[in-house]
C-alpha cells in the first residue's frame, strides 16, 4: 500500500487516540492483579520534597518486605488533588490509597467512598495513636483511615521586633502560655512601638485554614457540633468569646487589614516580609522559614483561655472502598504508621506524629529541633472531642459557613450575635440538622 | 468568478460529448462522494473531541442541575428546586451583578484601549514592533501566572503599587481589604492581560483597510477624527463584532484572575458566577446547585450572543 499523506495522518491519528484517551483518564487507575502475580497499589498524594522523599523511602521498605508487591506513587499538586480524586471516584477508577486532610476526610468517609479498615486491622491497632488522632479518622465509630501525622498552630515571633518593643521573654512552658488577655497586652505593646504599616501579628486562617480559627473556640472550651455531631452548638458563650476575641484583632489593628479569611496574602508572607512581628503557624513552615528568613526568630505556645487548645491539622491516609486489594492496602497503611516510618516522616518534614509513643518520647525535627517541644506541647492540648468535630461528615460545607461569616464579622459588617446565629443556621443546613 | 467560468466551460464540454459526458458525470459523483467522505473523516476527530469535552459535559451539567448531589453515587432528582433556590440566594445575585459589572467595564475598556493602541501602532511610529510585542506579551502568560503577578503588584502590605504610592507620599490603597479597590484591581489586571489581544485583532483589521479610502476621505475634507469615525470604525465592524462576543464570553467566564487574586473577597465584593459555582461544586460539594449556576451562565451568554448576532449590522461589513 502506498503511504500517502492521508494514510499517514489517518494511521497516526488511530495510533495516538488511545494514548490521548489514556492521558485524559479514560483508563483504569486502580491496578488489578497482574498476570505475573505482582500486586500493585496506586497511591495518590501531594507533598513537599521532604514528604515525598519520605514516602518514597517507606514504599521502598514496604516493597522490600512484601514480595510481589508494587506501590505506584502518583504525585499531584495540592490545588488539583481533590478534583482529580473526586472525578476518579465518580468515574469508578480511583486510586487505591490517597492522602486527605482531616477536615476533608469526613466528606469521603460519610459518603461510603472509603474502605472500612476494621476487618483488616489487628486488635489493639488503635492503641498506637493518640486519642485525638484516632478520633479524627472515625465515621460511625469505624476507622476509615489512619492518622498519618498532625500539625497545629503556635506563635512564631521575630525576636528583634519583640525586643524593640521591650518584650524580652515569651512563655517556654505550656502551662505558662499567654492567656488571651496577656496576648492582647503583648499585641498592644507591639502596636504602640511599631511604625505605621507594620502590625503585631498575622493569623493563618486563610482559605481552608479557617479551621485554625477553631483553636480559639476550643480555647474558650467551646464546640461547634454537639457530641453526636448532629446539632450545631456554636451559638454559645464560648462561641461569642471566640468571635469577639478574633474580631478584636482587626478592631485594634493587631493584624493587617488584609489578614482576612479570603485574602490571597498568606499570614506567613506578611511575617516573612516583616510586616508583622508574630504569626500563627504550623510546624510545616519551619524548613522554609529557616532557609528564607534572615532575622532571628523563635516560637511560643498559642494562648489559652478557659483551657489550652489548638486546631487539629495534618493528614490521614485512606484506602478507597472499591480497592481490589483491601488487605494489602490496609497492610500498607499499617506499615507507614509504624514507629520507624512515622519518625522518619515527621522528622524530615517537620510535622507532628500521631503515635502515642512518639508523642510521649518526643521527636526532633531535622531543622530547628529545639522547636519540636513547643509544637508537641501545643498538640497535646487537642482533645479527641475537638478533632472528631473537624473530621465530621459535613465539615466541607461547614468550612464555607465559617469563611463567609467570619469574613463578615471581621470587616465589622455584622455583629457577633448575628454572626453566631448565621453560623449556627448555616452549620445546621450543612449537616442537615437543626440549629 | 474564475470558478464560475470553469464550471460553465465544463458544462459545455459535457453537452458536446454525451458519451464522455456520462462517464465524467459518474466520475464526478464518485469524486464528490469521496470528497464528502474525506471531509467527514477530517471533521471526525474534531467532532469526537467536541462531543466528548463540550456537548456531553454540557448535557450532563443540565441533567445534574435538576438533582441534589454531592457527586458520589446517584443524585436525588429535585426538579427545578436548584433554580428556585437561585432566585432567593443573595450570594448568587451578588455574584451575578459583579459578573455583569465586570463585563460592562472590561469589555468596552479593553476594546477601546486595544483600538487606540492598534491605531497608534499601525501608524509610522519608531520601534512600533517593540511596543506591539510588549502589549501582546501578557497573552503568552497563563491566567493564573498573570493573577500571581497581580498579587505581587496589588498586595497592600508589600505590593509594588502601594510601595510606590507610599514612596511618593500618597496614601496607600486598600487593594485587598476594600471592596471597591479589590474590584478595581481585578479590572486593571484583566485589562493588562486582554488589551494585547484586542489590539492584535484590530491591527489585523486595520491592515485590511486600503489607504485610498483615507485619501478619498481626506480629499472630501475629513479631518483625523472624521476619518477615524467614518472610515476606520465602520470598516472595523467585523473585528469589533468578533471582539465584542469574545470579550463578553470571556468576562462572563472570568475565574482564574479572581480566584487567585481575591478569592471572591473581601466580603464577596469580587465574587463572580464562576468562582461561586466552583466553590459550590468543589468546596461545599453541592454539585447540583453548582450546575444550575453554570446553566444560568450558559443561557445568559447564549442569549447575549444571539441578540448581538441579530442586531449587529457591521459584522459583515467589508471594504
Amino acid at each position: 500500500m502506498d503511504v500517502t499523506r492521508r494514510n499517514f495522518l489517518i494511521g497516526s491519528g488511530a495510533l495516538s487516540l488511545p494514548l490521548l484517551l489514556a492521558g485524559c483518564g479514560f483508563v483504569p487507575r486502580q491496578s488489578p492483579p497482574s498476570s505475573s502475580g505482582t500486586k500493585t497499589l496506586t497511591f495518590t498524594t501531594w507533598g513537599t520534597d521532604a514528604e515525598l522523599e519520605s514516602f518514597a523511602r517507606a514504599i521502598t521498605a514496604f516493597e522490600g518486605e512484601s514480595a510481589g508487591v508494587k506501590i505506584e506513587l502518583n504525585t499531584v499538586p495540592f490545588g488539583q488533588i481533590f478534583t482529580n480524586v473526586d472525578a476518579q471516584l465518580q468515574a469508578g477508577n480511583p486510586p487505591d490509597i490517597f492522602r486527605v486532610p482531616y477536615y476533608t476526610f469526613g466528606s469521603y468517609a460519610g459518603r461510603d467512598q472509603l474502605l472500612d479498615l476494621s476487618p483488616h486491622l489487628e486488635s489493639g491497632f488503635a492503641d498506637r495513636f493518640t486519642d485525638a488522632a484516632w478520633a479524627a479518622v472515625q465515621a460511625d465509630k469505624k476507622p476509615y483511615g489512619v492518622p498519618h501525622h498532625t500539625d497545629t498552630s503556635v506563635i512564631l515571633y521575630n525576636k528583634t521586633a519583640l525586643d524593640s518593643a521591650g518584650i524580652t521573654s515569651v512563655p517556654t512552658k505550656l502551662d505558662d502560655a499567654w492567656t488571651w488577655e496577656e496576648l492582647s497586652q503583648v499585641a498592644q505593646t507591639l502596636r504602640a512601638a511599631q511604625p505605621e504599616g507594620t502590625y503585631p501579628m498575622a493569623y493563618n486562617w486563610q482559605g481552608n485554614g479557617v479551621t485554625r480559627w477553631l483553636s480559639l473556640l476550643f480555647q474558650a472550651d467551646g464546640r461547634f457540633l454537639d457530641e453526636g455531631l448532629k446539632i450545631p452548638t456554636l451559638d454559645s458563650q464560648a462561641g461569642s468569646a471566640a468571635v469577639d476575641f478574633s474580631a478584636s484583632f482587626f478592631a485594634k489593628n493587631f493584624v493587617p487589614p488584609n489578614n482576612t479569611i479570603k485574602s490571597s496574602t498568606f499570614a506567613s508572607d506578611a511575617w516573612y516580609a516583616q510586616t508583622t512581628a508574630m504569626v500563627w503557624s504550623g510546624a510545616f513552615a519551619i524548613p522554609d522559614a529557616t532557609k528564607t528568613l534572615d532575622f532571628e526568630w523563635g516560637a511560643t505556645f498559642a494562648p489559652r483561655n478557659i483551657r489550652g487548645g489548638g486546631d487539629f491539622g495534618g493528614n490521614a491516609l485512606v484506602a478507597t472502598a472499591g480497592t481490589a486489594n483491601p488487605e494489602l492496602a490496609a497492610a500498607f497503611l499499617d506499615f507507614v504508621t509504624n514507629e520507624a516510618q512515622m519518625r522518619d516522616f515527621c522528622q524530615s518534614a517537620s510535622l507532628l506524629p500521631t503515635r502515642r509513643d512518639l508523642t510521649e518520647s518526643g521527636t526532633a525535627f531535622a531543622v530547628r529541633p529545639e522547636l519540636a517541644p513547643i509544637f508537641l506541647g501545643q498538640a497535646s492540648t487537642v482533645r479527641p472531642e475537638d478533632s472528631s468535630q473537624v473530621a465530621s461528615a459535613g465539615m466541607s460545607k461547614i468550612i464555607t459557613v465559617l469563611q463567609d461569616n467570619l469574613e463578615s464579622v471581621f470587616a465589622g459588617a455584622t455583629s457577633t450575635e448575628d454572626t453566631l446565629k448565621a453560623m449556627a443556621e448555616g452549620i445546621a443546613r450543612a449537616i442537615g440538622g437543626s440549629a | 468568478m474564475t470558478t464560475g467560468m470553469a464550471v460553465r466551460s465544463a458544462e459545455s464540454d459535457l453537452l458536446r460529448d454525451p458519451v464522455r459526458g456520462g462517464s465524467q458525470h459518474r466520475k464526478g459523483r464518485r469524486e464528490r462522494v469521496r470528497e464528502g467522505v474525506a471531509g467527514w473523516l477530517f471533521l471526525t476527530p474534531n467532532l469526537v473531541l467536541l462531543g466528548l469535552f463540550v456537548i456531553v459535559p454540557l448535557v450532563w451539567a443540565v441533567f445534574i442541575s435538576f438533582q441534589e448531589t454531592d457527586g458520589f453515587g446517584a443524585g436525588l432528582f429535585v426538579g427545578t428546586a436548584n433554580y428556585q433556590r437561585l432566585v432567593s440566594d443573595p450570594l448568587f445575585w451578588r455574584s451575578a451583578v459583579n459578573t455583569l459589572l465586570f463585563t460592562a467595564i472590561v469589555t468596552p475598556l479593553s476594546m477601546a484601549i486595544g483600538l487606540g493602541a492598534a491605531v497608534l501602532f499601525n501608524s509610522v511610529l519608531p520601534a512600533r514592533g517593540v511596543f506591539r510585542s510588549i502589549l501582546i506579551l501578557p497573552m503568552a502568560i497563563s491566567g493564573v501566572a498573570t493573577a500571581l503577578i497581580g498579587v505581587l503588584v496589588f498586595d497592600e502590605n508589600n505590593g509594588i503599587l502601594d510601595n510606590i504610592l507610599r514612596f511618593v507620599g500618597l496614601p496607600a490603597v486598600n487593594w485587598q481589604s476594600g471592596g471597591f479597590a479589590a474590584f478595581a484591581s481585578i479590572v486593571l489586571v484583566t485589562l493588562w492581560w486582554r488589551v494585547g489581544f484586542n489590539m492584535l485583532i484590530y491591527l489585523a483589521g486595520l491592515q485590511g483597510i486600503g489607504p485610498q479610502l483615507y485619501e478619498a476621505a481626506k480629499l472630501d475634507g475629513a479631518g483625523i477624527w472624521g476619518r477615524f469615525r467614518n472610515v476606520t470604525v465602520p470598516l472595523l465592524g467585523p473585528s469589533s463584532f468578533f471582539l465584542l462576543i469574545l470579550n463578553v464570553i470571556y468576562s462572563f467566564q472570568v475565574f482564574d484572575i479572581v480566584y487567585v487574586m481575591t478569592g471572591g473577597g473581601p466580603q464577596n465584593a469580587t465574587s463572580v458566577l464562576v468562582t461561586y459555582a466552583y466553590d459550590t461544586g468543589f468546596v461545599t460539594r453541592d454539585q447540583g446547585y453548582a450546575a444550575a449556576i453554570g446553566v444560568v451562565l450558559l443561557l445568559v451568554t447564549f442569549v447575549f450572543t444571539a441578540v448581538q448576532w441579530r442586531t449587529n449590522r457591521n459584522r459583515d461589513l467589508v471594504e
